[in-house]
């Protein structure tokens, strides 16, 4: 029997380190006794194994899509969480006197959103169409629908939301109930969305210039992200703590969550999008 | 003071240093580390150094049927074990010759 505790702490590490040393680390734990400082010495050395992946486990091409996979998906949790952000704050009109860093952290937001996006999809663009290309020279339908999921979901997502807000809208839009389905809905089309691309690129292994952009561009993307992320606990913060009058928010707990679920959300985009990047710009 | 300075123990080095006679699965490195350089390496220092290691070509996996898989140390890692040992010599003997000079300390 295998110590739970260690092997947790193995779960930690990336898929490729694992597939190469868990088995040899669980050997020397069944020969040595993994108790709980075994564990606690492999959760530790798990986080650099994120930022510092070694280089003989990867090839720089399948690094940088495996990177561009989960930063695609953690991206969109990232600006889903921003878009809820956006709605329940600076779209209702909350603001805190006194208190001008909240006006500063919108507008931060709004314009790093904005610009995470539009240099996200610029650079993620050739690679797409190589891909599109690809998967239609080679008559690859399922590959073909994977790629544009980011395009049909969204707009299914969209006319089901407006047919949603017409059938059970009031005068003040949806009621707090009907809100929380439609976001939910919205986290789970974004999901499908952004794992769309991430499974063609895994199924038809592109390379060449068009993924070295794309890597580039997810991480100069999740850079400027992670200051919109900041945006957000800044606003949140400071709305809690001095805009009484944000309804719902009094004690705590929900900000908490939310800004908890906004930190796993920017750090897995950086982090993924950082190995990328350094993949494509690492020396051969 | 003694405590802090045993982190200068590099581990890399405790690895290639313990590789330097014959190839060895990962817990015979700890044993040997342990029993003959009087350092504990755990399971995630032990294997952030090999993965460390074997990217730099400095050490390499041999074929195993089992899942100890042993390594052994390559030329490139020799080379860098004798540089750094030659290093660490001098700085011990000059350690050793400055205390001998100040506190008639005799080593041992």
């Amino acid at each position: 029997m295998k110590p739970p505790l260690a092997r947790a702490a193995l779960a930690l590490y990336p898929p490729a380190w694992r597939a190469r040393y868990q088995d040899e680390v669980l050997a020397l734990l069944d020969d040595s006794g993994g108790g709980p400082a075994a564990a606690a010495s492999l959760a530790w050395r798990a986080l650099p194994a994120w930022f510092w992946p070694s280089r003989h486990l990867h090839d720089r091409p399948a690094r940088m899509r495996a990177s561009l996979a989960t930063a695609l998906v953690s991206w969109s949790m990232l600006a889903g969480l921003g878009l809820v952000f956006a709605q329940l704050t600076q779209l209702q009109g909350f603001t805190a006197a006194g208190h001008p860093e909240l006006r500063w952290a919108y507008a931060v937001f709004d314009v790093t959103l904005a610009a995470s996006a539009l240099v996200a999809g610029l650079g993620g663009l050739p690679l797409w169409l190589l891909m599109l290309r690809l998967a239609r020279r080679e008559q690859r339908t399922r590959d073909t629908v994977y790629l544009l999921l980011p395009v049909l979901v969204p707009v299914a997502y969209l006319a089901g939301l407006i047919v949603t807000v017409r059938l059970v809208g009031g005068a003040d839009g949806l009621s707090p109930g009907w809100f929380g389905v439609v976001t939910l809905a919205g986290f789970g089309a974004a999901a499908i969305a952004a794992t769309g691309p991430g499974v063609a690129l895994r199924r038809l292994q592109p390379r060449g210039p068009a993924l070295r952009l794309a890597a580039t561009a997810a991480g100069l993307s999740a850079a400027v992200m992670a200051v919109a992320a900041v945006a957000i606990v800044v606003a949140v913060t400071s709305l809690t703590l001095w805009a009484r009058q944000f309804a719902g928010y009094h004690n705590g707990t929900v900000p908490g969550i939310y800004l908890a679920l906004v930190v796993i959300a920017a750090t897995v985009t950086t982090v993924s999008a950082a190995r990328g990047t350094h993949a494509a710009w690492a020396q051969p | 003071m003694t405590d802090r300075l045993d982190r200068w123990a590099d581990p890399p080095l405790l690895v290639l240093a313990s590789l330097a006679d014959e190839p060895k699965h990962g817990y015979a490195i700890t044993q040997d580390v342990a029993e003959t350089m009087g350092v504990r390496l755990s399971a995630g220092t032990l294997y952030a150094v090999i993965a460390r290691l074997e990217a730099r070509g400095l050490i390499e996996p041999l074929e195993s049927d089992d899942r100890r898989r042993p390594y052994r140390i390559t030329l490139a890692g020799a080379d860098a074990l004798a540089q750094q040992s030659e290093r660490m010599s001098r700085v011990a003997s000059v350690a050793r010759e400055r205390l001998s000079t100040r506190l008639g300390w005799a080593g041992g």
